[in-house]
């Protein structure tokens, strides 16, 4: 229960301390919303058609980057070493600091699908299950963040590192077409990346429908993917306190 | 109840009983470098106890490894009775620690950043704030609680941040070079600081380069010197080891070079410029003087003053360090 506690505290702290911050959310919002409007512009008829991708990008992106930013500042500041040194467990740090990118996360990229449907007239057909693939993208890709901060002492080291594995992963996900148009020899390739599963969860919830015949099979193996960060960002956290 | 029984049959018995923190044998490597080798001592409840060395004796990795910061290769470490690996969170809460650096958060205003470090070692609403409050005082900063931390004098940083390591009233404080840096005034309010910790029954855990601070504070202190304990016991004790040999305080009237003069003394076994003086070991004074004198003659200047001088801790950790160094330097 305790660490329960620690987990809301480490998280509401860096949510206080960071992902309020007006630099920080405009730098989430706006660059999605541009994005956005610039595809709306060149094609007011099927800009839809990249809204779930956008959003899972947004989340890839912005949670990613804020993760491994606050905890190699922290690095560099002592303050790890601080929250170190107080009766907290390695997995309780992690997942509080998961949890305030993830929030951080899931707030943008609400402000961006709020946008969507207010001025570009965008209708969600499945609220449970694109919350439930807001909640694991956010969830997984903070945890991604996490483990590259790890392994670097540098913010920009982290971000190189993040974005030998983004932008491949935009490529193969379906992001910006579906994996049904996708080639052949692409489609088992894109079965590997977690953010195929958000992007296709975000899809069944804007459209109904999916790549997958049924949402549940993203459900279980996104699910997959965060339980399998967690589990590796322990470690990876423990092995960096100790250096 | 469940988590008593469990620290109950955890408790490492090592051996002895009022004891809070106890190493054996402990050794840490950083790659070929052996930080600290065979490193063993024992720390008494309630006692101040100064933590000395050279810098890379190896006095943060020993701070680290007892705080859980550090995983040790090999050697025992029980603090407050708890085995630091097996039961690393239930250590945390009983001891403090001041790293060298104050890393306190810089965004948060001292106030917060009590209050966050004391949600997290399970303060009540109630206690923390009490507690806050009673630290902000005490530490003469109850003005500054709005004040990010960053925004923070050098000295008040520092105050902060030994509050914030009394927060949860700990069994054992760490204090790593607590007043490096400080102007005097700061350094002065912080050793009374110390003192008053200590009165209230923590054990405080002291590294510092500043001996004079150490003899003035400490109850016992240990000397390590490339990762091994070399002397250990009170003041008076670890002095008592250098004072079978006599300290001679000599002032030339011209330059000298300490080379010649210990080469031209053989009675003379260790020379230390000190303030304008010279502090010489010898172990034999008439014979030492007679050959200084000798000495000053054939370079041509006069001996202006010259006496025995009591040794002082510093005086102690140079001859011990310069002796393990040259010690070592034969072994090799």
């Amino acid at each position: 229960m305790n660490q329960l506690a620690n987990v809301f505290f480490i998280s509401r702290k860096d949510i206080e301390s960071y992902y309020s911050k007006p630099p920080l959310i405009t730098w989430g919002i706006l660059f999605p919303a541009v994005l956005m409007l610039a595809i709306y512009v060149k094609d007011p008829t099927t800009y839809l058609d990249v809204a779930p991708g956008l959003i899972a990008m947004t989340l890839l992106f912005g949670n990613t980057s804020m993760a491994a930013i606050v905890v190699t500042f922290e690095k560099r500041s002592g303050t790890l070493q601080r929250l170190l040194l107080t009766p907290v467990t390695i997995r309780t740090i992690v997942t509080g600091k998961a949890a305030s990118a993830a929030v951080y996360g899931i707030a943008t990229s609400l402000v961006i699908m709020v946008g969507l449907i207010c001025l570009l007239g965008m209708r969600i057909v499945n609220p449970f299950v694109l919350s439930i693939g807001l909640l694991l993208g956010a969830g997984t890709f903070s945890l991604l963040g996490l483990i590259a901060s790890v392994m670097v002492r540098e913010v920009f080291e982290a971000m190189t590192l993040m974005n030998l594995l983004r932008f491949p992963m935009l490529f193969i996900s379906g992001v910006f077409m579906p994996v049904a148009v996708f080639p052949a020899w692409i489609k088992p390739v894109s079965m590997i990346s977690p953010l195929t599963y958000v992007v296709e969860l975000l899809r069944f919830g804007i459209f109904g429908e999916s790549y997958f015949s049924s949402p549940w099979i993203c459900i279980f193996v996104a699910a997959g993917f965060l339980v399998i960060s967690w589990l590796l960002a322990g470690p990876a956290f423990g092995r960096s306190a100790d250096r | 109840m469940y988590q008593t029984d469990r620290e109950e049959k955890r408790r490492v018995t090592l051996e002895g009983s009022d004891s809070i923190i106890q190493v054996e044998q402990l050794c840490k490597s950083y790659g070929d470098t052996r930080a600290l080798e065979d490193a063993s001592f024992a720390v008494r409840r309630g006692e101040i106890f100064g933590y000395l060395g050279p810098n890379g004796a190896g006095k943060t990795t020993t701070i680290n490894i007892l705080c859980g910061l550090l995983k040790r290769d090999t050697g025992k470490v029980a603090v407050c009775g708890l085995d630091i690996d097996r039961d690393p969170v239930a250590v945390k809460g009983r001891i403090g620690v001041v790293p060298e650096e104050s890393n306190l958060y810089p965004e948060l205003t001292c106030r917060r950043n009590l209050e966050y470090l004391g949600e997290l070692y399970g303060l009540s609403r109630v206690a923390r704030k009490k507690q806050v409050h009673d630290l902000l005082q005490t530490f003469d900063l109850v003005d500054k609680g709005t004040t990010p931390f960053r925004a923070l004098s050098r000295g008040m940083k520092r105050r902060l941040t030994v509050a914030a390591a009394l927060l949860h009233a700990p069994e054992v404080v760490f204090l790593d070079e607590p007043t490096a840096g400080l102007d005097v005034p700061s350094a002065r309010a912080l050793r009374s600081l110390i003192q008053a910790i200590n009165g209230d029954g923590t054990t405080v855990f002291l590294t510092t380069h500043n001996l004079a601070e150490a003899e003035a504070l400490c109850d016992r202190v240990l000397i390590l010197v490339k990762g091994r304990v070399v002397a250990e016991g009170t003041g008076q004790e670890i002095r008592g080891r250098v004072e079978e040999t006599k300290t001679l305080s000599v002032v030339f009237s011209g330059d000298v070079v300490q080379e010649s003069l210990r080469a031209a003394c053989p009675a003379v076994h260790s020379v230390f410029p000190v303030d304008g003086a010279w502090q010489l070991g010898v172990t034999e004074t008439h014979a030492a003087v007679a050959q200084i004198v000798s000495f000053a003659e054939k370079q041509g200047i006069r001996v202006l003053k010259i006496g025995t001088t009591t040794a002082s801790l510093e005086d102690a950790f140079m001859r011990i360090v310069n002796d393990k160094a040259d010690g070592q330097e034969d072994e090799s």
